[in-house]
């Protein structure tokens, strides 16, 4: 492979990667945006949102076959289920929580998290599932670089799915209402803005895209298993902090950053693959500790 | 303060009735060390049905010198503090001998608990090399060891002109261990090693480190770990246009790699250890196992069947069920058959010969490599 | 039974326990020094794994029960003690007992280094920088040579205290027994001492407490620091103990296990830590049937404590 090659390859991988984890982080930063919580569980919701679109799609693929349209069906049923699953933990776990001292309601992000992950552990006898689908390796290839068609459609999907959230944001009411909770929610409340319904909403959103990006994991990579969530919930959670957490365009670039970095991080010599995660960890602390506000966040002064 | 001492006291209490085990009997009490909960649960299970299923019919064929075998079953939960807990357990219940042992890392501490108070264990799938030199004489490993496979996998790239290999591990001990070997013996016999990567457990995107692996042009890549993960990085090779020689090791020995990888996982070549399967005597095995506990039996049934006869024949030799004396009938092994082939030591108390074969992906399932 | 002769029978034995308190408490040591002349290896096993434990927590109770920060990586610190004494006496050939002052110091020294920087971070990026820390030093155990690799290190001496070595599980027994009791003594000197109650103003009311002239970042370091001795204590003849460490035993799950024992129990309360860790320890023996959804019994048991209880179990000081 030639440098140019490489290269190429590379910026391709990243872009992949990249789409992950920006639909991941939209989640975080949404949540974080509205209600300042630091929501261990999305990473989970990814996870349960493949696993859900597995078991859809087993009974989706009857109907209207494997391919695209019974993937396409399969991703906007599973968004919805999953949709409704963020409203129910928000309702049941963090609505009590929300005047709770930040201590006490991080650490019940933290046990829906281990709930979640440890019940589709025990359901799934921790075993991998293979998530067939009649999708081939088909697609483009310049000299030693490919791409296949999946994988652009993949790509698109997400684009498709961050355009759609730019406009919920920035044309609807329950946008218009999210932005003005995330500044001052007692004057919202004051002005009559029904807040815990506009919290829900975003819930909602934030868990369906998480599930969107869970099925396009297990349809793109062919299985899941109940811990993929742990890992890409920490990335994606570097991504929206890289962004500037609470900022929607911020976790779309983040996630983009983030996943070429990684790809090109592997190029590095004297490196191995064995620092590899040593290496997201360290930006990230690093990130944190020097810039908090991210590339594209407000500076907010804010104590626990 | 004051409440904690009547909870305590409660619990104190319970200690002192559950503490109160002493048996005394004329039986032979065989501890079988094995994983029953945790992610290692379903081979801990085909590990204790082989050994089970191989107690049964020695009573049935009126046990040892008059003696009825009775098994006690520790779960060491594929972790070393559980394992430690697991084998002080076996150990007060005063059993004759231990057999089992899945996980490397969790065995590891157990051997020298076992050690102390004496007790002989026959391991029968756990095959680290640290097990050798962590040994303190008593332990017996009738799997063969990562080195033998790093042998079998190095004569396999020899014959098919493997001059560049890539080598892929999982960060954990028993696939570290089996990557570090292959480097090792592949670099006397004059293969060069052109990469030593690791890839995370659950990670699923491995496209740049492909791309990686392609810019080095390797003859052959050797994934070391298991097939979960394996099938993914062979799936996303294929598919970035790897077309070259993929070997996996005995951990990715499962039909559930096919399932994931598919297609891309045609043709790769697999060394693992004696499966009933492949084993011409075990078929007798393979029937009644699949009578008593209606499944398949798993990868190391065979081992562990083959384990637990082991060591009702040594006991046998020995005459008696003193520890130090079947320790030594162990030692003594000469010819016993077991279905997965004769078992004699090395001085080190490891099995002699190498058990390991070749295999090849076609279709769905897993076939010898002729 | 009506509730109020309950009630009154109740209050009557707690009476009788305040007013005999101390012959309680010598009788309670009586009864768990003698454990080992009645209770066989397993049950001996059990117990020093519970009192290990007790250790841990009450270590991690110090940086989230009485400083309020939330770490995630506390398992990093009792890597280091392991290690430390892993390393420095398999290879190195130091005795054991002076390995636990080198130990001591590397376990303040990563305390410094995790907290140093961190400290005046918000609470939720803390928690994600203790977790990245954790899951570095892992890392970095599992691909350094010196800490043995993926395998980690084997054939750790045992120790020898006045001529004898401490090889049965009966000795490990009293040693941890020891250290638990130290560290409830400790934990408890603590709870009442300046620092504690430095803590406890920072903890209820940050700006408050800085307008008082306390130094916030200090007094958190020093949490850091004191949970982290703690830890890396445990940690040296944790690898005594089991002669063989790897690091598997350092991973995110065991910082989790750590702090569900916390709060399990209830943050900050000496005797509610102690039975948190007994529960962790206990439920996997007890309920071998579902010891593999431990972990989920636990997460349930403290979502409900968060939502119903967040005080935990243990029921509060009347004073």
């Amino acid at each position: 492979m030639s440098n140019l090659d490489i290269i190429l390859q590379q910026l391709a991988n990243g872009l992949i990667l990249g789409s992950f984890y920006s639909l991941v982080a939209l989640g975080y930063t949404m949540v974080y945006g509205i209600i300042k919580l630091l929501n261990f569980a999305h990473g989970d919701i990814y996870m349960v949102g493949a696993f859900i679109g597995f078991s859809i799609l087993s009974v989706v693929s009857g109907i209207l076959g494997d391919g695209w349209t019974g993937i396409v069906a399969t991703m906007a049923l599973s968004m919805i289920a999953v949709g409704f699953i963020g409203v129910i933990i928000q309702r049941i776990a963090y609505r009590p929580m929300l005047q709770a001292p930040r201590l006490s309601i991080l650490i019940t992000a933290l046990a829906v998290s281990l709930i979640l992950y440890n019940l589709v552990m025990s359901i799934t006898d921790g075993e991998f599932k293979a998530f067939t689908v009649g999708l081939g390796y088909e697609g483009i290839s310049m000299g030693e670089v490919y791409i296949t068609f999946t994988q652009m459609v993949l790509v698109s999907a997400t684009a498709v799915l961050m355009t759609i959230l730019h406009l919920f944001i920035n044309k609807t009411m329950y946008g218009k209402a999210m932005r003005a909770i995330s500044i001052d929610q007692d004057a919202c409340r004051l002005m009559g803005i029904d807040v815990n319904r506009v919290i829900a909403v975003t819930f909602f959103v934030g868990s369906a895209l998480a599930a969107a990006a869970g099925v396009m994991a297990g349809v793109y990579y062919g299985s899941i298993h109940f811990f993929m969530g742990f890992v890409i919930g920490l990335k994606a959670f570097t991504a929206a902090v890289m962004g500037g957490i609470g900022s929607i365009p911020g976790a779309m670039l983040g996630g983009l950053i983030l996943g070429l970095l990684e790809s090109f991080g592997t190029q590095i010599p004297f490196i191995g693959s064995e620092w590899k995660d040593v290496f997201a960890f360290g930006i990230l602390i690093l990130l944190l500790v020097f810039k908090p506000t991210g590339l594209l966040g407000r500076t907010e002064i804010e104590r626990m | 303060m004051r409440k904690v001492f009547s909870v305590c006291l409660i619990l104190a209490g319970l200690f002192m009735v559950m503490s109160n085990a002493a048996f005394a009997t004329d039986e032979l009490k065989i501890g079988i060390m094995v994983p029953t909960t945790g992610s290692e649960a379903t081979y801990g299970k085909d590990m204790e049905n082989a050994i089970l299923l191989a107690v049964s019919e020695i009573n049935a064929k009126g046990g040892i010198a008059g003696k009825t075998i009775v098994t006690v079953t520790a779960d060491d939960a594929c972790d070393p503090q559980q394992a430690a807990a697991a084998a002080s357990k076996l150990v007060s219940e005063n059993v004759n001998a231990v057999v089992g042992g899945y996980c490397s890392g969790a065995t590891l501490p157990t051997l020298k608990i076992y050690g102390d108070a004496g007790i002989p264990i026959v391991l029968t799938a756990a095959n680290s090399t640290k097990l050798v030199s962590a040994n303190p004489g008593n332990t017996f490993l009738v799997n063969s060891t990562g080195d033998d496979q790093a042998i079998t996998a190095v004569n396999l790239f020899k014959q098919k002109g493997v001059k560049k290999l890539a080598v892929i591990h999982q960060g954990d001990g028993y696939s570290e261990d089996l990557a570090k070997l292959t480097e090792k013996k592949g670099k006397e016999a004059g293969i060069e090693i052109v990469a030593m990567e690791v890839v995370n457990k659950g990670e699923q995107d491995h496209s740049a480190l492909v791309t990686r692996l392609k810019s080095k042009s390797p003859d052959a890549v050797f994934w070391t770990a298991y097939y979960a993960d394996g099938a993914l990085v062979i799936k996303q090779l294929r598919q970035n246009g790897y077309m070259k020689l993929i070997a996996v090791g005995d951990g990715s020995n499962s039909p559930k790699l096919m399932e994931i990888a598919g297609k891309a996982a045609e043709g790769v070549f697999c060394f693992s250890n004696p499966t009933v399967e492949y084993l011409p005597s075990a078929k007798a095995f393979g029937e009644n196992y699949k009578k008593k506990f209606n499944q398949e039996p798993g990868p190391y049934s065979a081992l562990s069947y083959d384990g637990m006869n082991l060591l009702a024949d040594a006991i046998k030799r020995a005459g008696s069920a003193d520890k130090a004396a079947i320790v030594k009938a162990l030692k003594a092994t000469k010819d016993f058959n077991g279905i997965a082939g004769p078992i004699v030591f090395t001085p080190e108390n490891k099995l002699a010969r190498s058990n390991f074969v070749v295999l090849v992906a076609k279709g769905a399932n897993w076939e010898l490599n002729k | 039974m009506t509730t109020d002769t309950l009630v009154s029978r109740t209050t009557g034995i707690l009476g009788l326990i305040e007013t005999h308190q101390k012959t309680l408490l010598v009788l309670f040591l009586a009864i768990l020094i003698g454990i080992p002349a009645y209770a066989n290896n397993y049950v001996l096993e059990v117990l020093a794994n519970t009192w290990f434990y007790v250790i841990l927590c009450l270590g991690l109770n110090i940086v989230v029960g009485y400083a309020g920060l939330l770490d995630l990586g506390y398992a990093a610190f009792f890597a280091v003690g392991a290690y430390t004494t892993g390393i420095l006496t398999s290879r190195f050939g130091f005795n054991f007992w002076l390995t636990i002052p080198v130990a001591m110091a590397f376990a303040t020294l990563a305390g410094v280094i995790i907290g140093g920087p961190t400290l005046r971070l918000r609470s939720d990026y803390l928690a994600i920088v203790t977790l990245g820390f954790g899951e570095i030093v892992r890392i970095a155990a599992r691909n350094l040579k010196i800490t043995g690799g993926a395998s980690g290190l084997i054939g750790i001496d045992r120790p020898h205290f006045f001529g004898t070595e401490l090889n049965q599980i009966s000795h490990y027994y009293f040693v941890f027994l020891a250290l638990a009791l130290l560290a409830i003594f400790a934990s408890y000197r603590l709870q009442h001492s300046r620092l504690g109650r430095a803590w406890q103003y920072v903890r209820e009311d940050e700006d408050a407490a800085e307008a008082m002239g306390i130094n916030r970042v200090a007094i958190k370091l020093y949490a850091y620091i004191i949970g982290a001795v703690f830890a890396g204590i445990a940690g040296c003849f944790y690898a005594a103990k089991m002669t063989a460490i790897s690091p598997e035993t350092f991973t995110f799950s065991q910082s989790i296990l750590i702090l569900l024992g916390v709060v399990f129990g209830g943050m900050g309360k000496i005797p509610g830590v102690v039975c948190g860790a007994g529960a962790l320890v206990l439920f996997p023996e007890v309920f071998r049937g579902i010891g593999s959804m431990r972990l989920l019994v636990f997460a349930v048991v403290m979502l409900l404590v968060m939502l119903y209880r967040p005080q935990g179990i243990w029921p509060a000081q009347k004073s």
